[in-house]
């Protein structure tokens, strides 16, 4: 594969602050990038090295085997194209003259528009879904559309390479989408080598066929999505918790943040106030991590694996009574967890749907009428019951026999009834 | 296509307009001259007229005229180029400084009474260019926040620098007493008692730095674009904006030499050829030619015969029209006014 740009051993500095601290790289013809990274670890800063619009302090980069230094503007400027990141303009013209603008480097000065430079921005128009906007203004035009034309522009450059500087970063969702689609289709169909600085995890993971992941000034991974966007690597790098589950419809890595947990993790310590849950199909999943966070000790059972409410208390390493999918607790797990509720000093019991095989969780609460016990009831038992009334009867007896019930209607309160409770 | 029909008659009109001011001009004046004398002097070369008439028409009133369009032209081309260079539609040479600068130059030479002739090249343009371009670059230096150059920074330093250059003139007119009142209205910006003389003496500087900037007008297209992005497309924007700040400031200097600081019409007539004809500088340094040019002769022609047989000086004119649009133009979102 040949090598459409390499970056060797690169430094740059600011203000006396060394933002690269010496990158190597190499893009091969035809790939597409994205370059990632917290603010300030010099993701900007290495793009507009690789476009020469900062000079490096040391090393060299070259453009086609060639240094970028031995190329003249003009020259340059039909190889590379770049996309910055203000796109703003704030005067009037119109969509075709500001892609026109494109032609700037292959036209003489007294030259006018050649029938070559017409064919090309209409080329670029269509591709880029502007021509339909050729003749407006360019201030009339939605974010979305707008950077559609600054990439015609870009493109009407005819250039090999196309770096964009967070292409997205001021976008709405579809748009962004948008954008990324675009530049995967340019990249795909026009084989051109696409660099792009992005702070968008997701959407880099989605489109890029490969990350490269900045830190302080210096590579730390690079690769395929799944190799570079791992928890220990975020973790590292953006000091933050996150959950890494594959996109179900691309297969490709998915990042969630663990909410408040980065935030209060130092503060937080942990409770004597025990509480076993007991719920499924991601009934709790909102709630386990708010309780998590205020510290009390949960343990969770009997839970399927790989359900909903399942992942999220594993991620937090709560305690869990856990059974294979798709087959009836058995009594050992039933006995497991008779043990962590022993030791608890509440139990919550979710708005879950009650089936053949999970009907022991409910079954269970017969034996412990003496701890207290919150039961959701915003959903009405009739409709959870897939039993044909077996969960219905076993509810009912739970609330004549027992008063240590609090049915909590309205979910919001499950904090104050805990606190309540635990007082 | 119809875009460019629609162009095509934009300037015809402004072409029509200026014909039309210029006879009118030439009609109007504190001495009544049949115009059937004006035309016999046009069209039969002044044989039958009296000779008082034929100086009043020759000598008078057609320097006076084309000067007034020279002028006109060329404070307004050079507003557009330096907002186009600043990027930035507040910007007029009058309100930065570099009229006052251009102006502290001739007032310099004038006291020190250099004035050099080479090859009918007269040396006070030459000063009024080195004050105008030292102020560009002291303007420039004072606003500039790191790399940035903020707006209300720029306007302010232009302001500054203007009060401390003022002020120097009027030290030198002060201490140079004698033509006190030509001086004061030179400095208040008047075209009164302009003659071929001055005609002759800017017309080289203002044709040399008009040709530069039209030969850079696609440049200043990219430029608004932004430098990063101009870079991008392969334009050395460093040179180029030296370049044109260079010819800008000739511009200025060069009719400044002869007028006076005027004001505000490199601010006003970019402005308004903007709105009529839209920002690509190829059509839109012509028609602010052209606007300048007839502006500046229609204020001209009101400054001499409002008060008939006393004379007004224009800059008070323009200043009087101009002010409140720079007023207007402060109040608008900077956003929506290019």
């Amino acid at each position: 594969m040949k090598i459409m740009l390499q970056t060797d051993k690169i430094k740059f500095s600011y203000n006396q602050e060394e933002i690269l601290k010496g990158i190597d790289l190499q893009i091969k013809s035809g790939s597409f990038i994205g370059i990632i990274g917290p603010n300030a670890s010099g993701k900007s800063t290495l793009l507009k090295n690789m476009s020469k619009t900062l000079q490096v302090d040391s090393g060299t980069v070259y453009l086609n085997h060639k240094l970028l230094n031995d190329y003249s503007s003009l020259e340059l400027a039909r190889k590379m194209a770049v996309v910055p990141q203000n796109t703003e303009v704030s005067f009037n013209f119109n969509v075709y003259d500001i892609i026109m603008m494109g032609r700037h480097p292959y036209q003489k000065r007294w030259s006018g528009i050649s029938k070559n430079d017409k064919k090309i921005v209409n080329e670029v128009m269509e591709v880029t879904d502007t021509f339909k906007l050729r003749s407006k203004l360019i201030k009339e035009l939605s974010g979305g559309e707008r950077q559609r034309v600054i990439i015609a522009r870009a493109l009407a450059q005819k250039p090999n390479v196309l770096l964009l500087d967070e292409p997205t970063s001021s976008l709405d969702i579809n748009y962004q989408a948008e954008i990324y689609d675009l530049l995967n289709y340019l990249n795909q169909k026009w084989d051109l080598t696409i660099i792009t600085v992005s702070h968008d995890l997701n959407l880099t993971a989605q489109y890029c066929e490969q990350l490269i992941l900045l830190n302080e000034g210096e590579i730390f991974a690079s690769g395929s999505a799944e190799e570079v966007l791992t928890e220990e690597n975020i973790r590292e790098v953006y000091k933050a918790e996150v959950l890494i589950k594959s996109n179900p419809l691309s297969d490709k890595p998915f990042i969630t943040l663990i909410p408040e947990v980065n935030k209060f993790k130092k503060k937080k310590e942990k409770k004597e106030f025990k509480i076993h849950i007991i719920a499924g199909g991601g009934t709790a999943k909102k709630f386990i991590y708010k309780l998590d966070n205020l510290g009390y000790r949960l343990s969770i059972g009997v839970l399927n694996i790989g359900d909903a409410d399942w992942q999220v208390a594993r991620e937090l390493g709560v305690e869990i009574v856990e059974a294979p999918p798709f087959i009836d607790i058995s009594d050992n797990e039933i006995k497991r967890n008779k043990e962590l509720i022993e030791k608890s000093d509440l139990i919550i019991l979710s708005d879950l749907p009650f089936g053949h095989g999970n009907i022991a969780n409910l079954e269970v609460l017969l034996d412990y009428a003496n701890k207290p016990k919150i039961l959701f009831s915003n959903l009405n038992i009739e409709k959870r019951d897939y039993i044909k009334g077996k969960a219905e009867k076993i509810w009912n007896k739970l609330l004549e026999e027992d008063d240590n019930i609090v049915l909590l209607n309205d979910k919001s309160q499950l904090i104050s009834e805990i606190k309540k409770l635990e007082n | 296509m119809i875009e460019n029909k629609k162009n095509i008659l934009i300037f015809l009109t402004a072409v029509l307009f200026s014909v039309i001011l210029i006879f009118l001009a030439l009609f109007i004046g504190s001495t009544p001259i049949e115009p059937a004398d004006i035309l016999d002097y046009i069209f039969n070369n002044s044989e039958n007229i009296s000779t008082s008439t034929a100086i009043i028409i020759g000598e008078i009133r057609l320097p006076r005229i084309i000067l007034a369009f020279i002028v006109g032209a060329g404070l307004a081309v050079a507003g557009a180029v330096f907002q186009a260079i600043i990027r930035n539609p507040m910007v007029d040479p009058y309100i930065i400084g570099i009229s006052a600068g251009a102006g502290t130059g001739v007032m310099l030479a004038l006291f020190l009474g250099i004035e050099i002739v080479v090859f009918n090249l007269n040396s006070l343009p030459v000063f009024a260019f080195l004050g105008a371009v030292l102020t560009v670059f002291i303007v420039y230096q004072l606003a500039k926040v790191g790399n940035k150059l903020p707006v209300l920074t720029f306007l302010l330093a232009g302001v500054a620098v203007s009060f401390i250059l003022n002020s120097m003139m009027s030290f030198l007119m002060v201490l140079r007493t004698e033509n006190l009142q030509q001086l004061v209205y030179w400095l208040m910006g008047s075209l009164a008692g302009s003659a071929w003389k001055d005609v002759r003496m800017i017309l080289p500087y203002f044709l040399a730095a008009l040709a530069v900037i039209l030969f850079y007008l696609k440049d200043l297209n990219i430029l608004l674009l932004g430098e990063e992005s101009a870079v991008h497309l392969g334009l050395n924007v460093e040179k180029t904006k030296v370049i044109l700040l260079g010819a800008a400031s000739l511009l200025t200097a060069s009719v400044v030499a002869v007028s006076g600081s005027i004001g505000f019409i490199g601010l006003v007539v970019p402005h308004m050829a903007r709105i009529i004809i839209g920002p690509d500088h190829r059509r839109l340094i012509p028609l602010t030619a052209l606007i300048g040019a007839s502006f500046l002769l229609l204020a001209d022609t009101a400054a001499r015969t409002i008060m008939a047989p006393m004379e007004l000086p224009v800059g008070i004119i323009t200043a009087f029209a101009g002010g409140p649009y720079f007023i207007y133009l402060l109040r608008n979102k900077s956003k929506d006014i290019w």
